[in-house]
This record gives structure tokens, C-alpha cells and sequence, in this order.
């Protein structure tokens, strides 16, 4: 697949994914929605590092440093929504 | 341990754009991210203050801002690949065109930012807005130092500046461009979304 196509690709995921979190805020306010919003938010940090920033072509520690970032953001968050219930 | 064989397969791995660059990234990072768990951890002492707060952000125009800076930064990243194939007037074409998608980020915002004030939710009425403020107003003021660099890179395309051989410096900026990006898809479920 072309690199043009890979990064049209990733454009839709991203703004599918951008949709699926305002649609799952509207459902509600559950500990389960909101661990979801956040995985949303991950698959789209890892479409922009990945894709737009073409990290899968780059060696792997500035690949784990960049997606550890989000990783590290998500998880901090739902540990407080645990402790916030 | 690797036959010789397989070491000729491997693809060569390749860090895009300046190492000062990645260095540049990853110090923003760090300091948007102490600012996004602050935002959190206020939350967790007053959730309720924070729903209220929320109810006054409209989640379409969140996502609405959302899908222009990944236009954004889709324009951008295809410039790359036009500099990549010597196309440098396309290249400038697509620059131009992540340049006015991201116009239509700050009016959008600056548009929320006025009804916000107009309602008199400025950065002193309570510790989600004063957030608010200080977490949105430091990614818009990074939007705005991108936009200024996307305009530099148009017209070195248009100076034909770049080269498939030597365009580093385009890709440097295009990097910062996405940053923006990723800061923002963990802003928005947190600030317009997540109660």
C-alpha cells in the first residue's frame, strides 16, 4: 500500500474514532464508558504516532517513548476514576 | 541469531525529521501531560463541580475542532510524501491547504472562547475553567506557533527549498504539526467529554 493511502487510512480511523468518543460521552457516565473513551483516545495516539508520524518505520525506543506517552496519561486517569468510585 | 540472510531482509529502521526535534516533542509532552493529570486530579476532588462545568462546552464543536487539526495534519503529512516525489509545487498546495484547516480550528475556538467569556466562565470562576483556560489557551497558543510554521514551509516549497534528498527540516516541522494533534486526541475526551 502506497504511503499516501496509509496515511488516508489513518485519517479515517482517526476521525471515526474522534465520533465513536462523543457518541459513547452522550450514553452516559459509567467507570466502563469512560475506560472505553480512553482506549479510543489510545488507537488514536497510536494512529498518529504510528501513521502520521511514521514511528513504524523508526527505531523501537522512540516508538515505545512516544506511544508510552499516552499509555502512561490513560492509565494515571483511570486510576483516579477508581479511587474517584 | 540473525543469518546473514535476514539481516539483509530487515528493513532499516529511520527516525524522521532532527533528533533536536524528537527532544523538543518529548520535553512539550512531558509538560502537557503534568498539566492533563492536574485536570485530572482536581477532578477527582470535586466531580460534580466539573460535570456542571462541562455542560457549558459543546461536544460537537470539541469535535468539530478535533477533525480540523487532523485535516490538518493529514494536509501536512501528504506534503511530505509530494517533497519525498520532487512535487514541490503540490507540496506547497497541501501546506496551504493544513494552513486554512487549521483557520478553521482558531475560529472555531476563538469563537468558544468569547461565548465562554461572554457568560462570564473566565479563568477566575472556578478551578475547571481556570483549567480550562490555562490547558486549552497553551495547545492554542502551540496551534498558532504551527500555523506560522506551516506558512514558512509553503513558501520554501514554493522556493523550491526542499529536495527528495534534503527536506529534514520539513519533516522537523511537520513533527511539531503532529504533536499538536496528539496533545489534542487526549485534551478533548478529557476536557469536552470524560465526566
Amino acid at each position: 500500500m502506497s504511503a499516501s493511502k496509509v496515511l488516508v487510512g489513518c485519517w479515517l480511523g482517526l476521525a471515526l474514532l474522534s465520533i465513536t468518543t462523543v457518541l459513547l460521552g452522550s450514553a452516559g457516565s459509567t467507570l466502563l464508558l469512560g475506560g472505553t473513551i480512553l482506549l479510543v483516545a489510545l488507537g488514536k495516539a497510536w494512529l498518529i504516532t504510528e501513521g502520521f508520524m511514521e514511528l513504524r518505520h523508526a527505531p523501537r525506543l522512540w516508538r515505545l517513548l512516544l506511544l508510552a506517552w499516552p499509555l502512561l496519561i490513560a492509565l494515571i486517569v483511570i486510576l483516579l476514576m477508581l479511587r474517584g468510585n | 541469531m540473525s543469518t546473514s540472510a535476514e539481516v539483509l531482509t530487515r528493513p532499516v529502521r529511520r527516525l524522521p525529521g532532527d533528533l533536536a526535534m524528537w527532544f523538543f516533542i518529548l520535553a512539550e509532552l512531558t509538560v502537557f501531560a503534568l498539566l492533563i493529570v492536574a485536570f485530572a486530579v482536581t477532578q477527582l476532588l470535586d466531580p460534580a463541580m466539573f460535570a456542571e462545568s462541562r455542560q457549558a462546552l459543546d461536544s460537537s464543536i470539541g469535535l468539530a475542532l478535533t477533525l480540523s487539526l487532523l485535516t490538518s495534519g493529514l494536509f501536512a503529512a501528504l506534503a511530505v510524501e509530494q517533497v519525498r516525489a520532487d512535487r514541490q509545487g503540490r507540496a506547497g498546495l497541501l501546506l496551504l491547504a493544513a494552513l486554512l484547516s487549521s483557520c478553521v480550528y482558531v475560529v472555531l475556538k476563538l469563537n468558544e472562547y468569547g461565548h465562554l467569556a461572554s457568560l462570564g466562565l473566565g479563568l477566575e470562576h472556578n478551578r475547571f475553567f481556570t483549567l480550562y483556560w490555562i490547558l486549552t489557551g497553551f495547545h492554542f497558543l502551540h496551534v498558532l506557533l504551527g500555523m506560522v510554521i506551516l506558512g514558512w514551509m509553503a513558501e520554501r516549497c514554493r522556493r523550491r527549498a526542499y529536495s527528495p534528498q534534503h527536506h529534514g527540516g520539513m519533516e522537523s516541522g511537520v513533527l511539531y504539526w503532529h504533536m499538536v494533534d496528539l496533545v489534542w486526541v487526549l485534551l478533548f475526551p478529557l476536557v469536552y467529554v470524560l465526566n
